[in-house]
């Protein structure tokens, strides 16, 4: 919704309402970054959302959508190395795909400011887990900072890409969903102008760690965490407010809920809010833990913080109390909130909570009647034919590994063809594995930009170790989970430029897989359940990998699309009188712009939902549903 | 409540994805920026999104911080259907405001057969047990009459102003509505945000 332009402005002093997300990319141009690389990830993707609209004008500026996390940390990695600001930005989970250049790039370091984001997602709103990022801090030894809210989101990436050079160390900046996806007013401050291309200056033995090089380079990057951690005791970035007997250490989006929860209680106490927490400022959270009795640790997920505390707390021979994750009183699961910073205060010192939570808790779980209303495949998705079609032509009996997407909602009643999942990319993966050790035909999903991300390897496994298993490419051409970024199959890239496309079904056949064809599932639901069961006879004969690639545009592109030309196109309706309220055309395709009129039983298609695919109409065993004449 | 957080008013905003709750929440706090007032907003992507259900917040004076709104502490629940409003009516303040939509958009589940929808008595029946400060109107009708479903979310806005609960005036929803969307959908949009607010400023 905001408009980029807007983000372009170099209007210093305007404040504006950003999504914290939104600061990240003004930051971009404000810290004069010169290259951005990422493969999206929510939460983080809204970043990448702007940066390519903004991009093309920028002069001096680079972005790319990677082909997935790893590429993208490269890329990033050799701009910095090179000698101009760089940025990368993933989820938590795409950290872990970029973990072989993370950990290695600290040995080499960085000539200019690098910043590696990675938005991470307390209670799992739309990741396969909750890990914990900050630990690849403490592993890789790269220093890590954590913004609390939209406003440092910014502050702080500028602070970032300063430390970064000060210690000639890419820097982890870690986010949570709550900061990423939080709307505040934001200050703008001077975008400087970007340097043309550098010099790349040659440093083999630097930048090329063979075991002689590493060697050296450890006790480098040592020793730059130990001068970076006596920058961190006295940055401003962790600093004490307030005061009290009791002493709270905190970080993140935390900060904010403890800060309400005091305000809200009336409790005083003395609040460590770390902004750098790696390195943590050692001597600064000693006087800290010195001059409490008790002290609380408030922090999402693991307990990171914590654990330093109990460490330094032992090692200095401290007597205080560390109260956090050890002894229950916060939890390893899921965001927090203040009613949860609160519950734990009125724990501790046997008070009673501002709010009667028990009795609204009761009363609330006393409704018994609300009916789930849990995500779904979008009316008109293309998916809901294909994972139809799938399920018929299988009988529902073959195995269905899935993979990272939109069409993971396929896990749901009536499609139930999700029934293993990893990471990106697994779903060719795991049917290579369960084509080994069972019988049963094995009919794996995976979307285009997975396909590319991390789909390849995979191909080339089923292909010359024969697996005996079918892919079925989901090619709606675009990344659609994340909010429709473009990928390599569809022709435009990060700068917004045309370039040509690359062809699934042409890679597939490169790689050697001897059984490709490409289908458009809306023009024929029956067309396309004999499609799947000759790729499985095919497959079960060939003893080889077979691939279909099922096309057909997202949804959403095709209602956008249709909406901005504004031409009305005939609509579907039940046909009342044929229809005999068999109930088929909802129980096979749970399609949410059908709905059963409450008084004839019969199903009715809302028109405001609908998104034309026809696809009911071949489920209809009476022929009832039709479509307007034009 | 506490004397420190009287200056702020929470507003959680429920419905079901691609009705346009995060547009609205984002066009009220546009709003209330321009109104120099502190504001934050607490929105969920992804996932959350696709047709499921959908919560939204939004946080307007000096002390909001964090993006949350707990149970028990929304001034204003706003409801885009029955059942969204009802899942959320926890967030409820003691005698706080409930302003929902009566439109029914039927979950999958019911569809399939597999759980009824509760019926509009038993949902009233239901947000009764946490306040009895409710507007139950059929702002879908509202949206449709004014030229398009899509304005549902300015119908809300409408009615949000229209409750005198938030410190936006009429003028700043107006503006910030003809800001936010492009030309040709402006007459419709401020067609939808007048009828919501004329609609719940004859109840308030």
């Amino acid at each position: 919704m905001s408009e980029f332009h807007e983000l372009l402005e170099n209007k210093p002093g305007k404040k504006v309402l950003l999504l914290a997300n939104e600061a990240i990319a003004r930051g971009v141009l404000e810290a004069g970054v010169r290259v951005v690389a990422l493969y999206p990830g929510t939460p983080s993707s809204e970043i990448g959302d702007n940066l390519t609209l903004m991009a093309p004008h920028i002069p001096n500026f680079y972005f790319e959508f990677s082909t997935n996390e790893k590429v993208a940390l490269e890329v990033a990695g050799a701009a910095a190395v090179a000698g101009v600001r760089s940025m990368m930005v993933c989820k938590g989970p795409g950290l872990n795909v970029a973990a072989d250049p993370f950990l290695t790039l600290a040995y080499v370091g960085v000539r200019a400011g690098m910043v590696i984001v990675v938005a991470d997602d307390p209670s799992m709103w739309s990741s396969q887990n909750e890990n914990d990022s900050r630990y690849y801090a403490l592993m890789g030894n790269m220093p890590m900072m954590e913004p609390s809210d939209p406003i440092e989101a910014k502050s702080m990436l500028l602070d970032a890409f300063k430390f970064s050079e000060m210690f000639e160390l890419p820097v982890l900046f870690r986010t949570t969903t709550r900061v990423n996806h939080t709307r505040a007013p934001i200050e703008f401050e001077e975008i400087p102008v970007l340097p043309h291309k550098v010099q790349f200056q040659k440093d083999p033995l630097r930048f090329v760690p063979i075991p002689s090089v590493a060697r050296t380079r450890h006790p480098w990057l040592l020793s730059q965490i130990e001068k970076a951690r006596e920058f961190s005791e006295t940055s401003t970035l962790n600093s004490t407010e307030g005061q009290g007997e009791l002493g709270i250490i905190t970080s993140g989006v935390s900060y904010n809920y403890v800060k309400e929860s005091l305000a809200q209680m009336g409790i005083h106490a003395e609040v460590l809010k770390l902004g750098i927490t790696h390195p943590i400022p050692e001597n600064k959270v000693t006087d800290f833990l010195r001059r409490h009795r008790r002290v609380i640790t408030v922090e999402e997920l693991e307990p990171f913080i914590e654990t330093h505390a109990r460490r330094l707390a032992q090692l200095n021979s401290i007597k205080v109390e560390i109260l956090g994750k050890e002894q229950g009183y916060f939890s390893k699961v899921g965001e927090y909130s203040p009613r949860i910073v609160m519950e734990a205060l009125c724990r501790l010192q046997n008070c009673n909570t501002p709010i009667n939570w028990q009795d609204i808790d009761k009363r609330f779980h006393g409704i018994s009647d609300i009916p789930p209303r849990p995500p779904l495949l979008c009316a008109g998705c293309p998916h809901r034919a294909t994972y139809y079609a799938i399920r018929t032509a299988t009988r529902g009996k073959a195995i269905y590994p899935s993979d990272i997407g939109c069409y993971t909602l396929s896990i749901a009643p009536p499609l139930e063809t999700a029934d293993i999942l990893f990471d990106m990319g697994s779903s060719i993966t795991t049917a290579c594995g369960l084509s080994e050790v069972t019988d049963q035909d094995v009919v794996a999903t995976i979307g285009d930009s997975t396909f590319f991300a991390s789909g390849l390897p995979g191909i080339i496994d089923a292909v010359y170790n024969q697996h005996r298993m079918c892919l079925v490419v989901l090619d709606n051409r675009t990344t659609a989970m994340t909010g429709q970024q473009p990928h390599p199959g569809t022709g435009i890239t990060g700068m917004q430029k045309e370039v040509p496309a690359i062809d699934i079904e042409k890679v597939c056949k490169g790689l050697g897989v001897n059984y490709v064809k490409t289908i458009h599932p809306f023009e024929s639901i029956a067309g396309l359940v004999g499609e799947i069961r000759e790729m499985v006879k095919w497959a079960r004969d060939n003893h080889s990998p077979a691939v279909l690639i099922s096309r057909e545009p997202c949804a959403l592109l095709t209602a956008a699309d249709r909406r901005r030309q504004g031409i009305p196109l005939p609509k579907y309706y039940v046909e009342s009188e044929t229809c005999t309220a068999c109930k088929r055309c909802l129980n096979r395709l749970s399609c949410p712009a059908m709905y059963v009129d409450p008084e004839t039983e019969k199903a009715v298609i809302d028109d405001n939902l609908c998104n034309l695919c026809g696809t009911c109409v071949a489920v209809c065993p009476q022929g009832a549903i039709k479509r307007e004449e034009k | 409540m506490n004397a420190n957080n009287h200056n702020t008013i929470n507003i959680a905003i429920t419905g079901v994805g691609g009705q346009g709750v995060l547009t609205l929440a984002e066009i009220l706090a546009k709003a209330a920026l321009a109104e120099q007032l502190n504001v934050r907003v607490g929105e969920i992507h992804g996932m959350a999104q696709r047709g499921g259900h959908v919560v939204c917040t939004v946080r307007i004076g000096t002390d909001a911080m964090g993006p949350i709104i707990d149970s028990g502490t929304a001034d204003l629940l706003v409801g885009f259907e029955p059942v969204e409003t009802l899942r959320e009516i926890h967030l409820i303040k003691k005698n706080g405001c409930v302003l929902m939509s009566s439109h029914v958009q039927y979950p999958v589940a019911v569809s399939m057969g597999t759980t009824e929808y509760p019926t509009h008595e038993s949902i009233l029946q239901s947000i009764r047990g946490f306040t009895k400060r409710i507007i139950d109107f059929d702002a879908m009708d509202l949206a449709q009459n004014s030229g398009s479903s899509y304005a549902l979310n300015m119908v809300m806005f409408g009615a949000i102003i229209g409750t005198g609960i938030v410190p936006i005036s009429k003028e700043s929803a107006l503006r910030a509505i003809r800001e936010s969307f492009p030309k040709k959908f402006e007459k419709i949009n401020i067609q939808a945000a007048e009828a919501g607010f004329d609609r719940v400023k004859s109840c308030v």
